[in-house]
């Protein structure tokens, strides 16, 4: 018997399914972006994971009135391997509150993204906090890009999770290149907080956060179509993680968040 | 067989504590199928540089041509481009290595011009270490390049560091205009990126880094390796265009 893509790749044999648990679908040709549903699910495929989260690449209110639309209609097409996501923008209070709630009852999506890159809007700023306690209030999962910018440094989102404690928060990229200690630091200091590997280009960083806050609040993720889920899985691989830390790593954590969004 | 070149690997104690001796990189080299390797002086704990180059260029003479190394030097002090020139002559090293980050300069610097004087005469490549905010943006980097078109400039890190890509299209740009720079794969976001350039640029104006050891060699040539081009547009990357760059 041939091995799967997976097991080709060092994942243990009879692991079961991998959720990568940040990805994206859309169509925005001013950023040149075609990325329609089925190109995440060829690149699972290819790299023998199952199911992926998934969002656009801007928010609502914004440059697509569609948006969620587009989110909700590639879950129905792959019901079987995506997840949805909301993507919003702060701002907006009253129309992301209402989005946030079509997303979560109307469309059962599982969970909120905030890209202060794009928004402008400061974590620790009201807009936001208001938005993440709605999210908190479906119990669903906040994701923020968390790189080396303004706005999206470790220990900036570190201030909402402190204000809004009943919120979790994924720092997605663990603090991109230059931001990782501090992104590790802010996840010891609050158990609300969960790193995602994505593009975070040092394996052994990734061990370096199961070691220090448990792997209990370590999750895979691709960020694809961009970043190559196949690339990105081999580097949660070459982090060293037992058998048991990949299953909290690669599917148990993000199943657990999702299990608890209240629709 | 295709040749593998690892275009960027440190070399000696860092100040910054991630050094990596000889044996380590030839181990390194084995366990990766590297076959030529491109070896620059870390940042010495006792911020010395002389003695750091002099290492580099022991070990790549005796290296039987797997290792070759560039010169480092920092353009803040008078003595950079005299050292440049004792690096390519004396120590038989190919190129020139700045960086920005490290020693603390831009790379826009007049100073800078002196350093690359020696190899723009001498045909010489100059490898910038690229992305650092205010310091050596693609740009920036790029606004060298243009005063010395007949000198090969390479950016670490595809030219960018930002996570959101919000780099990408000023590198983007910064290749379209100036044909002599070329990036490296380094802890490059976005594998797309890179089959982008390839496509519409070229493969051979990217070259594979390891980036050892503050990057994890063995993870970084698996964007090469896997990259989604043709057999040929690989071996570029992987090989090709360090080869041309480097004159292996």
């Amino acid at each position: 018997m041939t091995a799967g893509p997976a097991e080709a790749i060092g994942i243990p044999p009879g692991f079961g399914e991998i959720i990568d648990s940040h990805a994206h679908v859309g169509e925005i040709p001013a950023l040149g972006l075609t990325d329609p549903p089925e190109k995440i699910v060829g690149l699972l495929d290819d790299a023998g994971i199952g199911r992926a989260v998934v969002m656009t690449y801007t928010e609502l209110p914004g440059y697509d009135p569609n948006a969620l639309e587009y989110v909700a209609s590639a879950v129905a097409k792959f019901p079987d391997r995506l997840i949805g996501y909301a993507r919003l923008h702060p701002w907006f209070e009253r129309e992301a509150a209402d989005f946030l709630h079509e997303a979560i009852h109307d469309y059962r999506m599982k969970g909120l993204k905030l890209h202060p890159v794009g928004t402008l809007a400061h974590p620790a700023e009201q807009a936001s906090l208001r938005l993440i306690r709605l999210a908190a209030e479906y119990r669903a999962p906040v994701l923020f890009h968390c790189g080396d910018e303004p706005f999206t440094t470790p220990l900036t989102i570190a201030i909402a999770a402190a204000r809004v404690p009943e919120a979790m928060l994924i720092l997605g990229h663990m603090g991109g290149y230059f931001h990782v200690d501090e992104a590790i630091e802010v996840a010891e200091r609050y158990p609300n907080v969960i790193l995602e590997t994505s593009a975070m280009p040092y394996p052994a960083r990734i061990r370096d956060a199961v070691s220090r806050i448990g792997a209990g609040r370590v999750m895979f993720a691709s960020d694809g179509p961009g970043c190559r889920p196949g690339l990105e899985l081999r580097k949660v691989l070459k982090a060293g993680l037992t058998v048991e830390q990949l299953r909290l790593v690669l599917r148990d954590n993000i199943v657990a968040l999702m299990a608890g969004v209240r629709h | 067989m295709v040749r593998a070149v690892d275009a960027l690997a440190f070399l000696g104690p860092s100040l910054f504590g991630r050094g990596q001796d000889g044996p380590e990189l030839e181990r390194l080299m084995s366990a990766l199928d590297v076959d030529v390797c491109v070896a620059i002086a870390a940042r010495p704990p006792d911020y010395d540089l002389t003695p750091a180059n002099e290492a580099v260029a022991a070990l790549a003479s005796s290296s039987e041509g797997r290792i070759i190394g560039l010169v480092r030097v920092d353009p803040n002090r008078s003595d950079a481009a005299v050292n440049v020139q004792r690096g390519l002559d004396e120590l038989a090293l190919r190129g020139l290595f700045l960086h920005p980050g490290e020693e603390h300069f831009r790379i826009t610097d007049r100073r800078v011009i002196a350093a690359v004087e020696p190899c723009a005469q001498g045909g010489r490549p100059v490898v910038v270490a690229s992305a650092y905010p205010w310091l050596s943006e693609a740009l920036q980097v790029a606004d060298l390049a243009r005063r010395f078109p007949d000198t090969t400039f390479v950016m670490t890190n595809g030219g960018q560091f930002n996570i959101s890509g919000m780099g990408q299209q000023d590198v983007s740009l910064a290749l379209e205009m100036y044909p002599n720079l070329v990036i490296q794969t380094t802890g490059v976001y976005r594998q797309d990126f890179l089959e982008r350039v390839a496509s519409g640029l070229g493969p051979d104006r990217i070259m594979f880094g390891g980036g050892s050891p503050v990057f994890d060699a063995s993870y970084e040539i698996l964007r090469a390796r896997l990259a989604n081009l043709d057999a040929g547009g690989r071996e570029a990357i992987l090989g090709g265009t360090a080869s041309r760059v480097f004159g292996l």
